[in-house]
């Protein structure tokens, strides 16, 4: 059956900003118990808000207060990738395209919507936050369980793997590029006794550690980290991981020679940034390549399926 | 009559005028007396939270932020005998197979006009009359795919039909919703009494739909064409597509070729499209034959449906039938295309273009229900009893400078059924819209949607005027032998349904 460019434009998009609730709920829960360890929390609550998106601006009034920045990143109506804004945008996409989706998959989007609505707000305070953000990153992962067990393998359930993968490389590259670059650049010789921690809340922040820990069997060392993040295709939150997955969707929709360009043209700049690993001056520049050549592959996907 | 207001002839859905049960409502009674108020709230409060779930709705426009609203649903239900409904059923059927006739006539031969059974003239001002249709013959004669006639039961116990909705009726959804949510609702119900399952709506409709391809096409593609989210049904056009596995479709979706055949847009280019169930007013479905500034709409698309390259459910021109003035003659068109005497009766209706009947119309306004031809959704309508001197004042005039464009009824009693409200369960005036599809053959919905007016005494029953919904049971309680119990019936549709 046919899919209109429309509804494959929604179905898109609608993956992308499930996938930009869950990844923005889970860096900001790693990144909180992150600081709980440390020994100041003192202004380090700003690169959070760079890691949702370089251009967002962030109002004069919030500071690097943690419960603005937590209410700048969950409940700000005004700011677009909020999470309660990216739920809301989910179920908008879909609403308009629940006649190709399996009921229970409007209606897990439907409830989490109504719940984010409620509870985002009241959740700011720490004490609350962390049901909240667990809430939204299991109703996100439930409603991809619905899909994968009662959908067919047809073209929109490729465009929504494809905006699920998209949005989820780019999180990788952005938590990379603001944090891992960050711990990187510090002074050679510096003793950080906290560096561990912080590399730990790197990893959780893409539910990562313990398949890390898994896969290189040694000590958490920086470098290390990045090239699991990046490139250890079998994780299915690497960049190249989600690399491989988009593949698998882009051979199955039609006319898909141009995409399939585009995808092998973020994969040529992931290749390059791998010297980028071991130093944190370039690593913040080299994700910011990698990001331009995602943005060039959904502006490929939009003129091949939807405007063409 | 009574004083004040309070009519005395009003009949009760469930209840004798006594108070007690009817029969058909017993098992219901009594298990809401075993229940509690309590477990009757608390049961409310549940399906009321699965309909939010659920996601059922519908839109209301400035409304602020929230324009999508939780459909409002009562959990008593509504019950009809099953042998009043099939002597109901066979009359909507009837009434539909002759409107159909006469919109066919009016667009080609007129014979209704030139065998003198219908007045020449009034067509030419129906604001629903479209010229542009004249020598079209669709597939099976059939202009009004898809109707809703709504019905309403007056003080004299008979059911009655109030008006024909034959452009784009909605509602259809919320039966098959309200019939899901009460089954959680009232499950032992569903257990005591045989209740004819509405599920194979959807099914039906998709055969009707697909029987309206052109006749060289096979496996048509069917799409069911919405105004887009902002429309009051926007989610019955999603559900009814989802249920269909049809195309929902907005006119941008959709454009016509050089060969005057539609397609749509797809991510593999354009995709050729064989029936359109359209729910848009057919002044917006084509700006090059109607409106030329409709956004709406696919320019082009008369000319594809003339040449017969694609089904358009209803047709354009079908609401000339649907108009208040043409609703007085409905029973004669039966008689005369049919041969049949009509099964439901109209409401008696004075026609204010034929002198005798204006007169006495303009000297009983005050008992009347004075309603203008061509507005939909009780707009204009004037009801004598509660109007002021100056509002009857008014109406007379319009009805003197326009007498074509008027007709008055008696003011119904309308009936009532236990509702829950916040006094407790109160008795609330209600209505029926049942769905008839008419192509090759006809079907009926068992039962339909009951609206009910949650304001005490009010008689609006519409839901963006605060009007409720009920389960409509259309109960069998014959002897079932050589029939499937129809709780089997529901228990196998679940099932399938994957609910």
């Amino acid at each position: 059956m046919a899919l209109l460019s429309r509804v494959a434009d929604r179905m898109y998009w609608a993956a992308r900003y499930v996938e930009r609730a869950e990844d923005s709920a889970r860096v900001l829960r790693a990144y909180g118990d992150v600081l709980a360890d440390l020994p100041t929390t003192s202004s380090r609550w700003s690169p959070l808000v760079s890691i949702s998106g370089s251009d967002v601006k962030l109002p004069p009034v919030v500071g690097s207060d943690e419960s603005q920045v937590a209410q700048f990143l969950m409940a700000d109506r005004e700011h677009s990738n909020s999470i309660v804004n990216a739920v809301e945008h989910c179920r908008e996409n879909l609403r308009t395209c629940r006649e190709v989706l399996p009921r229970e998959a409007w209606q897990t989007v439907n409830d989490l919507s109504i719940y984010v609505r409620g509870a985002a707000v009241t959740s700011v305070e720490r004490r609350r936050r962390d049901r909240f953000l667990s809430r939204v990153i299991d109703e996100s992962r439930r409603l991809d369980g619905v899909l994968q067990s009662t959908m067919t393998r047809d073209e929109v359930f490729e465009m929504w793997r494809l905006g699920r993968y998209i949005e989820r490389a780019d999180m990788t590259t952005r938590v990379l590029g603001v944090r891992a670059a960050a711990l990187l650049a510090q002074p050679p010789g510096s003793v950080d006794e906290f560096a561990e921690v912080q590399w730990m809340g790197v990893l959780r922040s893409l539910s990562a550690l313990q398949m890390y820990q898994r896969a290189t069997r040694g000590p958490i060392d920086g470098p290390a980290v990045v090239r699991f993040l990046l490139f250890d295709h079998r994780f299915p939150r690497s960049v190249a991981g989600c690399l491989a997955e988009m593949r698998t969707s882009i051979l199955r929709l039609p006319e898909y020679s141009t995409v399939l360009g585009a995808v092998e043209a973020v994969d040529r700049q992931l290749r390059r940034s791998r010297p980028a690993a071991d130093d944190g001056a370039v690593l913040d520049a080299a994700m910011d390549e990698v990001q331009s050549a995602l943005a060039r592959l959904d502006t490929v996907m939009h003129e091949q399926y939807v405007v063409h | 009559m009574g004083c004040g207001g309070v009519r005395s002839s009003v009949v009760d859905e469930l209840l004798e005028v006594d108070g007690s049960p009817r029969p058909i409502a017993r098992e219901l009674i009594a298990l809401l007396h075993r229940i509690g108020i309590d477990e009757v709230r608390e049961r409310q409060r549940v399906s009321d939270l699965e309909i939010l779930t659920m996601g059922i709705s519908f839109t209301v426009y400035s409304d602020g932020e929230n324009i999508d609203r939780a459909w409002p649903f009562d959990v008593i239900p509504r019950l009809i005998d099953g042998d009043e409904w099939s002597i109901v059923e066979r009359g909507l059927a009837q009434r539909l197979r002759a409107l159909n006739h006469f919109i066919d006539d009016v667009y080609n031969d007129r014979r209704i006009i030139s065998d003198g059974v219908f007045p020449a003239g009034l067509l030419d001002d129906s604001a629903n009359y479209r010229p542009e249709c004249q020598g079209v013959h669709p597939k099976f004669g059939v202009w009004a795919h898809i109707s809703g006639s709504d019905l309403v039961r007056a003080g004299d116990g008979q059911l009655y039909v109030l008006e024909d909705n034959l452009r784009v009726p909605s509602g259809v959804s919320y039966v098959l919703e309200n019939r899901a949510v009460a089954k959680r609702t009232f499950p032992e119900l569903f257990q005591r009494y045989r209740i004819r399952p509405v599920d194979a709506y959807t099914d039906e409709l998709n055969r009707l739909l697909a029987s309206l391809a052109p006749d060289d096409r096979n496996d048509p593609c069917i799409a069911v064409l919405t105004p887009g989210i902002f429309n009051s049904a926007y989610f019955e056009h999603s559900f009814l597509a989802q249920r269909m596995g049809a195309e929902l479709v907005e006119g941008q979706d959709l454009v016509v070729g050089d060969d005057d055949c539609v397609y749509m847009r797809t991510i593999q280019g354009l995709e050729r499209v064989d029936v359109i169930y359209r729910r848009i007013d057919d002044l917006f479905i084509d700006p090059e034959a109607f409106l030329p500034d409709s956004m709406l709409g696919v320019a082009g698309l008369m000319r594809a449906w003339k040449a017969g390259n694609v089904g358009i459910a209803n047709a354009p021109g079908a609401g000339v039938a649907d108009d208040k003035v043409v609703y007085a003659w409905v029973p004669d068109m039966i008689r005369y295309y049919l041969g049949e005497e009509p099964l439901i009766p109209n409401v008696p209706t004075y026609r204010c273009m034929y002198d005798d009947e204006r007169e006495h119309v303009l000297a009983n306004l005050g008992d009347l229900v004075l309603k203008p031809a061509n507005e939909s959704g009780g707009y204009g309508i004037v009801i004598g009893n509660r109007a002021s001197a100056d509002e009857l004042e008014a109406v007379a005039a319009s009805i003197r400078a326009d007498p074509r464009n008027w007709v008055a009824q008696p003011i119904l009693d309308l009936s009532t059924a236990p509702t829950l409200v916040d006094d407790g369960i109160e008795p609330r005036h209600l209505d029926l819209r049942p769905f008839i599809l008419t192509g090759e053959h006809s079907y009926v919905t068992a039962g339909g949607l009951t609206r009910v007016a949650l304001t005490k005494g009010s008689l609006i029953v519409n839901s963006s005027q605060g009007g409720g919904s009920k389960d409509t049971w259309i109960v069998d309680t014959n002897d079932p032998s050589g029939h499937q119990p129809a709780q089997a019936q529901n228990q196998a549709q679940n099932q399938s349904a994957g609910i």
